[in-house]
């Protein structure tokens, strides 16, 4: 049950407590912290406790969605611990292909720009910014490097490219192309969990993923800053 | 009859982020049409709620209320997880641009020395980026708050 794949604490909780049921158990109880889950289950009177450590996974929402559906088949023939085990080994990631992903997030990206009023020119910059640091963002996270560093890295990257605006004055509108070139990186699945989980009362997960979420801003300006110190540019 | 064209053409430029960041999430195939839509609707809604000189917080309150409620049926009707809908839904008001100047102020504070102007542009802007979010998440919390209410999950 390692449920860590970015949903939020609710449902990981109703998801194994119904997923238990289901299974005959009489009861199951949960705690989660931002790194674990403690889990025990009551069959009859004997109780059994176990701890799983969450590794820190890329969010992924198709395996929310596979374990849900999951669930819910197990609701309808409880009793029935071979399914639950042969679905669990089926859950497979299914990521998109990197040809797709990386010019669409180029693109919306690019879309962002315009919709803050860039021009033309700045349109295409900043479709070019955004794809290349799609592109080394896939590259560093397929390298297994930590996440603090590929933001950081991906900043840099982004912002030296999103400068070519100002090259010569190309665009009029540098300082939207600048900004929205680096939008690809805004953590905002932590940033929505973390509020969703306070409010519905896991006050802990929500700071944790809050302290997650502004790492994460604080290393991608970092980037930022490095790049627009080397290369001297002044302000927003 | 321009307001409604641009409008109608700015909601599409939205539908591609939401389909951008979609795909980063994973989400599955089938989902991502209704995730473009989502992020049209939520898009458009908030432009017209400015245009009717509502602020800013309170017009992207409504929209993510409404992708919220819409959410549900559609979580629903096609078995999915809710955040699978909304979380890319409201991607294109997300207040990107706030948090990373907040970010960077607070770095030329520590650099270049404490001076009014960064300062307030630190409020300010971190001001923004928090009340927004707090605006989408309550927004979205709200229809299932209500629903807790039943002791009753969702799907």
């Amino acid at each position: 049950m390692l449920l860590e794949y970015g949903a939020e604490s609710r449902l990981i909780e109703q998801i194994s407590s119904r997923l238990g049921v289901a299974l005959g158990c009489t009861s199951i109880q949960i705690s989660l912290i931002p790194s674990a889950i403690v889990l025990t289950t009551l069959i009859g009177d004997a109780s059994v406790t176990t701890t799983r450590r969450a590794q820190e996974q890329p969010i992924n929402l198709s395996i929310v969605h596979q374990i849900v559906t999951m669930c819910i088949a197990a609701e309808q023939n409880p009793r029935n611990i071979m399914m639950v085990e042969q679905a669990l080994c089926n859950i497979h990631a299914n990521p998109y292909p990197s040809w797709v992903l990386i010019p669409i997030i180029g693109l919306s990206c690019a879309a962002f720009s315009h919709l803050q009023g860039a021009d033309w020119i700045g349109f295409g910059i900043t479709f070019l910014a955004a794809s290349g640091g799609m592109l080394v963002r896939k590259e560093l996270s397929h390298r297994n490097y930590s996440l603090l560093i590929v933001f950081a890295f991906t900043a840099f990257v982004c912002t030296l490219i999103a400068s070519l605006a100002f090259y010569d004055n190309l665009s009029h509108s540098g300082h939207i192309v600048l900004s929205s070139s680096v939008l690809l990186l805004v953590p905002g699945l932590p940033y929505i969990n973390s509020m969703l989980d306070a409010f519905k009362g896991y006050i802990s997960m929500g700071w944790g993923r809050w302290t997650q979420a502004t790492l994460l801003t604080l290393m991608s300006s970092l980037g930022i800053v490095l790049a627009m110190g080397l290369l001297g540019l002044k302000g927003w | 009859m321009m307001v409604w064209v641009t409008l109608l053409l700015d909601a599409m430029w939205a539908a591609i982020p939401a389909v951008g960041f979609g795909m980063i999430f994973n989400v599955p195939r089938s989902a991502l049409p209704l995730c473009a839509l989502g992020g049209a609707l939520t898009y458009a809604l908030r432009e017209l709620l400015l245009h009717g000189n509502f602020s800013l917080v309170l017009s992207t309150f409504i929209a993510a209320t409404t992708i919220g409620i819409i959410g549900v049926f559609w979580s629903r009707r096609y078995v999915m997880p809710r955040p699978v809908y909304t979380v890319p839904s409201i991607i294109p008001m997300i207040p990107g641009t706030y948090a990373y100047e907040m970010m960077i102020s607070l770095v030329r504070m520590n650099t270049e020395g404490v001076t009014d102007a960064l300062l307030s542009s630190f409020i300010e802007n971190g001001l923004h980026a928090v009340s927004i979010l707090f605006a989408i998440a309550f927004g979205l919390v709200l229809p299932s708050m209500y629903y807790t209410k039943r002791k009753q999950p969702i799907i």
